[in-house]
């Protein structure tokens, strides 16, 4: 039950888009058409569900303030977590590049629809974000941040492919000059927040 | 030398404008607008971030292995990041702020911007220029911030700096302090600076 | 040279994360006793607002050194107790392990599991019993201090933060004070389960020992409602006895006072 709730409010009550702004440059610079943004979207899942759990690892085994209790009794006040920012950073700039070679060799037509966005995603901040949420909201075993990494992606691909698909149907409309191009889709995405905004106070 | 110096200072704060014509670094521009402080904190820092990361970048320009080139230039941020970070926290008037920006202090180090200034002007420029580069588009940056913050708190909370200026009759609007508006508000300035230099507007 | 060599690139590579590792772990040092004292005077001040010490805002722009001056000219004692209620350990009054948020989190879980807790307790000189409250909001902790009068059952004061409810919706328990403010004057019924309801549209029963909920913030406010009667439950041996209890442990504080 407990991650049914967390897996449905990560989609849709704390979504990466709207409610954090998380990923934005790439959200918007990628949402022209409903093909890449389902490239972009799946990369995005699929980053996410490898970092996130790592990084909980490294968070709780390494640099939490006394975490490397294990090691020794005189471990026990040793507080890292001022180096949680360069090696979550690191991890994700890491597994993005390991991932690139690895799908570029062995799964060529993969990387002919997916490799040209992993190297966006590097910098994308849905993913940094997604492991700085998870240090803060302390989750208590490896398996919610796995559900949580999960539903966070699939929010932010929801969001990226109903935006792309808008974008498809709106080039055919009348905007005011000015508006044009990406005046009008940061309205159109402030209004799909506010429709988002219903799952709020959502329960399960 | 001068004038393109001047350009350089210039350009970034109208012309190219990181948010509103380049589109860089909404992710964690918006979400730290609710209050004039923790915008004009953010603004602060994130200028701070692009002119040093910018000046280490170009410093190194001709030492870094192409290979691993991403890879330095993050590590360089994300040192520049936790210094900002790890200052705010320690500043007596700041611990406060660096709370309520919680993860968006540390998500500057994947703000488009940063990265964006390295690899399209440090790299192939000096120090001095490229520092002053960095610094311009964190300013033009924080002057988006700032002017989003200032309507949110003035009609989210009827306050500017946390001090009452709306008269308590005014009902604050709620949902001016939600996210989606933040959007819409951006949507807006865009209109305006466009609508004003016709050169941007797309085709 | 050749800068794309594979020895050039690991030398170039292990000397940019030596010299990165050493810049950081320097300022860290060096700015780790900052940081703390910010944290323990944002402690202070979170304690004294609930306490009704001074007007919240004005510890808000007090600086941190009169803080702890404030604190020390007010605090009567400090001491922790245990589940059953007896105090089991003294809080120095010097300001060392005055409850920071990280410390409440161990005590929230040996709540919970029914083992060995060392809850604090902070008596001022006014006859105000502060105790803390911890729990989990919507994403991360909620928490809070709460101040008793000397009965031990009106509700004088109270703080709340958390840190990172939804901007405009839960993250109002802190930003509005009005919020904190309909606290005072509510007691808590000892004995009755729950000793204290923040509901939706509990204020309508007429019952002092209730709050409304926050609208649009349900998640936030079951979690600080978890959070207020976990935490009354733990110290109602201690506070629901009634306003003797708190005058016996002064008694027994002192002579261990003179054994120091």
């Amino acid at each position: 039950m407990e991650y049914i709730n967390l897996f449905v409010k990560s989609i849709f009550v704390d979504n990466m888009i709207f409610a954090y702004f998380l990923g934005m440059c790439s959200y918007l610079a990628v949402s022209k058409n409903v093909k890449t943004a389902n490239g972009l979207g799946l990369a995005v899942i699929f980053v996410l569900l490898f970092t996130l759990p790592i990084n909980w690892v490294l968070n709780t085994y390494v640099l939490q303030p006394g975490a490397l209790k294990w090691l020794g009794p005189q471990f026990a006040d040793v507080d890292l977590s001022f180096l949680s920012f360069i090696v979550f950073i690191a991890v994700i700039a890491a597994f993005v590049q390991i991932v690139e070679m690895v799908v570029e060799k062995y799964l060529p037509s993969l990387y002919a629809s997916l490799g040209i966005f992993l190297p966006l995603i590097a910098v994308n901040c849905s993913i940094l974000g997604g492991s700085l949420f998870m240090q803060q909201r302390d989750f208590p075993n490896l398996g919610e941040p796995v559900v949580y990494a999960l539903g966070s992606g699939i929010g932010w691909y929801l969001a990226i492919v109903c935006l792309a698909a808008i974008r498809e149907k709106m080039s055919y409309s009348n905007v005011p000059a000015p508006l044009k191009g990406i005046g009008i889709t940061f309205i159109t995405v402030g209004l799909m927040g506010m429709a988002f905004m219903i799952f709020m106070g959502i329960q399960l | 030398m001068d004038k393109k110096l001047k350009e350089t200072i210039l350009n970034p704060i109208l012309k190219g404008n990181p948010i509103t014509v380049l589109i860089l670094g909404i992710c964690s521009s918006l979400a730290v607008t609710v209050q004039l402080k923790g915008a004009l904190v953010m603004a602060i820092s994130v200028t701070l971030v692009t002119g040093l990361s910018s000046l280490v970048c170009s410093l190194l320009r001709n030492s870094i292995p192409m290979r691993v080139r991403i890879i330095v230039q993050l590590v360089v941020v994300a040192l520049m990041v936790i210094l900002v970070d790890q200052v705010l926290k320690a500043g007596e008037g700041t611990y406060a702020i660096d709370k309520q920006l919680s993860v968006y202090i540390g998500l500057i180090i994947t703000n488009c911007i940063v990265m964006g200034r390295i690899e399209a002007f440090a790299l192939g420029n000096k120090p001095i220029p490229s520092l002053l580069d960095g610094l311009a588009n964190g300013v033009g940056y924080g002057l988006i911030l700032v002017i989003v913050a200032f309507f949110r708190e003035l009609l989210g909370s009827g306050t500017l700096f946390g001090l009452r200026v709306l008269p308590a009759a005014y009902v604050p609007n709620n949902l001016v302090i939600l996210p989606p508006f933040a959007l819409i508000l951006l949507g807006c300035i865009i209109w305006v600076h466009r609508a004003y230099d016709k050169d941007l507007q797309e085709k | 040279m050749n800068t794309n060599s594979n020895a050039y690139t690991i030398i170039y590579t292990t000397l940019v994360v030596v010299v990165v590792a050493a810049v950081l772990a320097f300022t860290a040092m060096k700015l780790k006793p900052a940081q703390s004292a910010n944290a323990q005077a944002e402690t202070l001040r979170q304690m004294m607002s609930a306490a009704q010490i001074k007007p919240t805002d004005e510890l808000y722009a007090t600086r941190n050194a009169d803080i702890l001056k404030i604190y020390a000219d007010n605090i009567g004692q400090a001491y922790t107790i245990g589940l059953d209620g007896k105090q089991n350990g003294t809080l120095s009054t010097d300001l060392k392990n005055i409850g920071l948020v990280d410390n409440l989190k161990p005590q929230n879980k040996a709540i919970k599991d029914g083992s060995e807790a060392t809850l604090p307790v902070y008596v001022f000189k006014s006859g105000v019993i502060v105790i803390p409250i911890y729990g989990a909001g919507l994403w991360g902790p909620v928490w809070g201090y709460i101040a008793f009068q000397p009965d031990g059952k009106t509700i004088a004061g109270a703080y709340f933060d958390h840190e990172s409810e939804t901007p405009g919706l839960g993250a109002k328990i802190k930003d509005e004070a009005w919020f904190r403010e309909k606290f005072a004057g509510k007691t808590v019924e000892w004995g009755e389960t729950p000793a204290f309801r923040l509901e939706k549209n509990a204020e309508q029963s007429g019952a002092a020992n209730t709050v409304d909920a926050i609208t649009g913030a349900t998640m936030t406010s079951k979690g600080l409602n978890e959070a207020l009667n976990v935490w009354f439950n733990a110290y109602e041996n201690h506070l629901g006895t009634g306003a003797c209890s708190c005058a016996l442990e002064e008694q027994a504080v002192t002579p261990n006072e003179e054994e120091e």
